[in-house]
């Protein structure tokens, strides 16, 4: 009882501890070339100002061969910032990995892509466009892949039957067709556009890599959360307008607009 | 010839996985099929109980799978039907004791020993206990109750169902899923209170192979050791006896879906 009492009058502790998910990007080296690193993101920061410019980055060195030296770790973190970025950890890799994070003063940060990433692997990691105009921060757990140079148009990726609650989908630099429902709990994530042709009781997000022109259609609108090119909204409340309805959602400007078809 | 594998499953806990286990190898020992039920519930062994055995446990399915007990020794033959036989869990022990080895040679000595069907009663949850219980199955029976938290953890364990067992491994195709609605209450249903067989169905994007309506006489049997497909004079008994002929590939109308009208003797005195 006194127990109760004296956390309730206590209103000062010094600080809350949580976890929680943030939208943080990953800069894959997939080569030892601080200058070549520095001059690719500098281009990529370059071309996105608002959404690079000062944007955290964990530096991923699992996908070369030998783990590099301290110094020239500290050449690719330190090319890294002055391409206009903020490396704040290490990704996990192998135990060596872990020891060079304790002699560089940085975290490790678990490797919480690994459901996205394909077996060929992407290049340098851009992170997904932050949510703009949110009121809180976004629960979107992006994807986080390269564009690739702009090559042949790719067909849009079909998935058959039902996306299960816990399972992602992600079609990569194209358009996703799911023939299913997409349940509670299950996400679907594009770089292209979305069509749902059952009910989309999870979350769709179009447009990942920034595409303000992705749409998302779905022909029984029941969502928990829509997402496109980082604008998203989340449904606490489906509108009853909207729910059981064929709907799609595009982006004017700004703001994420949701539509009966 | 080899057994057909089921397994019971849910992912929530307290949604009837064990008393369909029981009551769905009952079932099919009736018809006739050499039937063994194995209590994948290590450490909370139940099955024991609700099949009125567990007083002649003396090996169970760790022992087996540690080779301390040749799978003769442990399996308990059924006081009901001779062709039905439980493989206890072990209550001492915890879900790691478990192996996929192990569990893959006990699965096979029961296929080789002429066993036409194996039920695994899978526990709660979607860890190491729950994935050796589906890893090897042929067929799932997903357990799922008319309510929200129930169905989100079925769709859970059906999207594993398709990914995380053998034959979705080896690309064998799809084990077979059958959905069990239980614990039904079609005058809530009515109300709004609990989900439809309609809703689930939808939501899940799967039909259902059975509807079990919520009955006092699971409680009974249970307690009694009894499994309720037993019990002819229920619902309950007699909509597993559906269940069973319906996977078995029977077609059977859904019954005690609907609320019943009381006639009139039932309301006066009740019943």
């Amino acid at each position: 009882m006194t127990e109760a009492l004296h956390s309730k009058m206590d209103t000062s502790d010094a600080c809350d501890l949580r976890f929680g998910q943030v939208g943080i990007a990953c800069v894959r080296v997939r080569r030892v070339d601080a200058a070549a690193l520095c001059e690719e993101l500098e281009r990529r920061v370059r071309s996105a100002p608002q959404l690079f410019s000062r944007a955290a980055v964990v530096l991923d060195l699992s996908h070369l061969l030998d783990l590099p030296d301290d110094g020239t770790v500290d050449a690719l973190l330190e090319a890294v910032r002055s391409a206009g970025m903020l490396p704040v950890g290490l990704a996990y890799g192998t135990s060596a990995t872990e020891a060079l994070a304790q002699r560089m003063g940085l975290p490790l940060i678990a490797k919480f892509r690994a459901a996205y990433e394909p077996a060929e692997g992407g290049s340098i990691a851009p992170p997904a466009p932050a949510p703009a105009a949110a009121p809180a921060p976004a629960p979107v757990r992006e994807p986080i892949h390269a564009a690739p140079p702009a090559g042949p148009a790719l067909g849009a990726q079909h998935h058959e039957g039902t996306v299960r609650s816990g399972q992602q989908v992600y079609a990569r630099d194209r358009d996703l067709v799911v023939t299913g429902a997409i349940a509670n709990g299950a996400e679907v994530i594009a770089d292209g556009s979305i069509h749902v042709y059952g009910g989309l009781r999870g979350r769709a997000m179009a447009g990942a890599q920034g595409d303000e022109k992705a749409r998302i259609f779905v022909s029984d609108f029941r969502a928990e959360l829509v997402a496109i090119a980082g604008h998203y909204r989340v449904f606490e409340q489906i509108p009853k307008d909207l729910e059981g309805q064929a709907v799609q959602c595009w982006l004017d400007g700004e703001k994420l607009m949701i539509a009966r078809l | 010839m080899t057994a057909e594998i089921i397994v019971v499953t849910s992912g929530k806990g307290g949604v009837g996985k064990t008393t369909t286990s029981a009551s769905l190898a009952t079932g099919l020992a009736m018809a006739g099929k050499k039937v063994a039920v194995i209590d994948f519930d290590v450490g909370l062994r139940n099955l024991d109980l609700i099949m009125g055995c567990e007083r002649r446990v003396v090996y169970d399915f760790v022992n087996v799978v540690n080779g301390e007990a040749t799978i003769k020794q442990a399996l308990i033959k059924d006081k009901r039907h001779d062709n039905l036989f439980v493989l206890a869990a072990s209550q001492t022990r915890d879900k790691d004791a478990l192996t996929q080895e192990g569990v893959e040679k006990v699965l096979d000595d029961l296929s080789n020993d002429g066993f036409d069907y194996v039920v695994c009663d899978s526990p709660a949850g979607i860890e190491k206990g729950a994935h050796l219980a589906m890893y090897f199955a042929d067929h799932a029976v997903v357990v799922v109750n008319p309510e929200v938290s129930s169905v989100r953890d079925s769709d859970r364990i059906l999207g594993l169902l398709s990914s995380k067992t053998r034959r979705a491994e080896r690309g064998e195709g799809a084990i077979t899923q059958h959905l069990l609605l239980t614990r039904y209450n079609p005058g809530r249903v009515a109300l709004g209170e609990m989900l439809s067989v309609k809703d689930v169905e939808e939501i899940l994007g799967i039909s259902v192979v059975g509807v079990i309506p919520e009955s006092e006489n699971v409680l009974a049997a249970s307690n009694a050791g009894v499994p309720v497909i037993l019990d002819d004079n229920s619902h309950a008994g007699q909509a597993y006896r559906d269940t069973v002929a319906r996977i078995l590939g029977e077609e059977r109308p859904l019954r005690f879906t609907e609320v019943a009208r009381k006639g009139f003797l039932q309301r006066v005195f009740g019943g």
